[in-house]
């Protein structure tokens, strides 16, 4: 780039810069705007990603459970041959065996107080079984569906349980957080695009005398849409970090607020804040927000008047 | 400089604004586009700048086939043309120095060129005193002296004026006149468009009459009150 051509983007970022200082309210206004609409917009990435995050660990629970004939111990040769079987299906990431005697022991346990009800038993009733946990990354419905068919096919084998409706139940959450969080987003990021093309319309309007004798005296259209880019950007810019500022002035004087209730939703777990990088990608939609609402607006902007 | 070869210019709703005319200007002439209000004489001008394309026909600027000129290079030729208007444009929120700036910001000068170009002009067109106020401040004569300078501050071979002198009295348009005029002995070809009697007769220079739209003379200064009286009196 040539020192004339550097110079002419100077003197174009000088005049958006004087733009925005002659119409200071146009101006804030819109980055209030805007602020507020990305504030919604955090608002809701930031319980999406701690839902999420609870979602994950629940999910980090999940157990498929292969209950067999078999009856021996874990070092029982028939038990170690189906373990082995077992392990080698696609989709085990471990798996562990629960013998007639540990499962009698952990539903004694369990009962408690009530555990003598057990004494009258004249034999173990529980059969034997193995817990699998698949891989963290498994957890479609139909995936899990057909692991837990081929290990029931397994001789030895009897039943096979693994809480499908709890899955399902999970996979449609997953999905409906996402899906409301892509339609809430298309809609924020149309309204807040629309906001800034509004703006800059505003913007163009009011400088129309200028654009006009910059067109006179040689203005590219790009010296004359360069500004208004700016202008667009700052806004966006400043918008997200606004946004981010009041986002986490709230969390930190709101969490407290809500005490046990949020503690209850989160399942023991803190809430988490964005961390630098999802900050940091909020800002930057912010000015991407801002360059676009801008460029839209400047689409039919005449080459020759 | 400027040819012009079978011209047209027609509206939506089939107007013309202009109608087959043809015109050949010479580096260096001083020419004064007329004719009654409505004749042309800013549709001719705006062509010449590029704000407008011709339905037919071709126009040649310094060179260049603005007809066949894409958008994008519309505001290369217009660093090459001056252009000063009846109303001044200037902007108003902005000193005498930032509005005859613009032009040489715009070309991408330096800015401590642009300060020794702009203090010069200014100077030598009687508003070195005024080079920081605000043209509401000024009289309307120091107003489109400030358009003068802000059109030739890039020293630009041609000069285009659409009724330069239309908003002062007549002591004032003399010495705007006596300004383009010495441009034009700087070597800028001049094309003024004008219905003020007093400057043609002022002015000893061709003149083109334009009459609805149409090219109906071009001749020298003796020939054009005959002209004038053909066409209906439209002197004043």
């Amino acid at each position: 780039m040539d020192a004339r051509a550097t110079r002419r983007i100077g003197a174009a970022l000088r005049a958006g810069a004087r733009g925005a200082r002659e119409r200071p309210l146009v101006f804030l206004l819109a980055v209030a705007t805007m602020a507020g609409g990305l504030l919604v917009l955090g608002a809701y990435l930031l319980v999406v990603a701690n839902l999420r995050g609870v979602l994950a660990r629940a999910g980090e629970d999940l157990r498929l459970v292969a209950f067999t004939e078999l009856r021996g111990a874990a070092n029982d040769g028939a038990v170690t041959a189906l373990d082995a079987r077992i392990r080698a299906q696609e989709g085990v990431a471990s798996l562990s065996y629960v013998a007639p005697a540990e499962a009698i022991t952990r539903l004694r346990a369990d009962l408690g107080q009530d555990a003598g009800v057990l004494d009258g038993l004249e034999r173990n009733p529980l059969p034997g079984s193995f817990e699998i946990a698949p891989p963290r990354e498994l957890r479609d419905p139909k995936e899990l569906h057909a692991l837990a068919d081929r290990i029931a096919a397994l001789p030895g084998v009897t039943e096979v349980r693994w809480g499908e409706p709890w899955v399902e139940g999970y996979a449609r959450l997953v999905r409906i957080v996402e899906w409301v969080g892509v339609g809430l987003g298309a809609f924020l990021l149309l309204v807040l695009g629309a906001i800034v093309a509004s703006t800059v319309r505003l913007s163009l309007h009011a400088r129309a005398d200028e654009i006009q004798i910059q067109r006179l005296v040689g203005a590219g259209g790009w010296f004359v849409r360069l500004p208004f880019c700016l202008e667009g950007a700052l806004q966006g810019l400043l918008a997200a970090a606004l946004a981010l500022l009041v986002l986490r002035a709230a969390f930190a004087l709101g969490l407290p607020l809500l005490g046990d209730a949020l503690a209850w939703a989160l399942g023991g777990r803190p809430a988490v804040f964005f961390g630098a990088g999802e900050a940091a990608a909020l800002v930057a939609l912010g000015v991407l927000l801002g360059l676009g609402g801008a460029l839209a607006s400047l689409v039919n902007l005449d080459e020759r008047a | 400089m400027i040819q012009m070869y079978h011209v047209d210019l027609r509206y939506a709703g089939g107007t013309y604004g202009l109608r087959d005319v043809s015109l050949v200007l010479e580096r260096g002439d001083f020419v004064f586009l007329t004719g009654a209000s409505g004749a042309g004489k800013t549709s001719l001008l705006r062509l010449l700048f590029g704000a407008q394309k011709p339905s037919a026909g071709q126009i040649l600027v310094a060179g260049r086939n603005i007809t066949r000129l894409p958008a994008s290079q519309i505001p290369h030729l217009r660093r090459e043309i001056g252009v000063i208007f009846q109303d001044f444009k200037l902007l108003p929120e902005r000193s005498v120095y930032e509005n005859v700036a613009i032009a040489l910001e715009i070309a991408g000068v330096s800015r401590s060129e642009i300060r020794t170009r702009v203090w010069s002009m200014l100077k030598r067109l009687g508003l070195g005193h005024r080079i920081d106020h605000k043209p509401r401040m000024l009289s309307g004569g120091e107003q489109q002296r400030v358009a003068i300078a802000r059109a030739l501050v890039n020293d630009p071979p041609l000069l285009l004026a659409d009724e330069p002198t239309g908003n002062l009295d007549p002591g004032l348009a003399l010495d705007i006149m006596d300004i383009i005029a010495d441009a034009h002995a700087r070597g800028t070809t001049v094309v003024v468009a004008t219905h003020d009697p007093a400057l043609l007769d002022r002015y000893r220079h061709r003149r083109v009459v334009l009459d609805g739209g149409r090219l109906a003379s071009t001749r020298g200064p003796e020939e054009y009150s005959s002209a004038l009286r053909h066409l209906g009196g439209t002197r004043a």
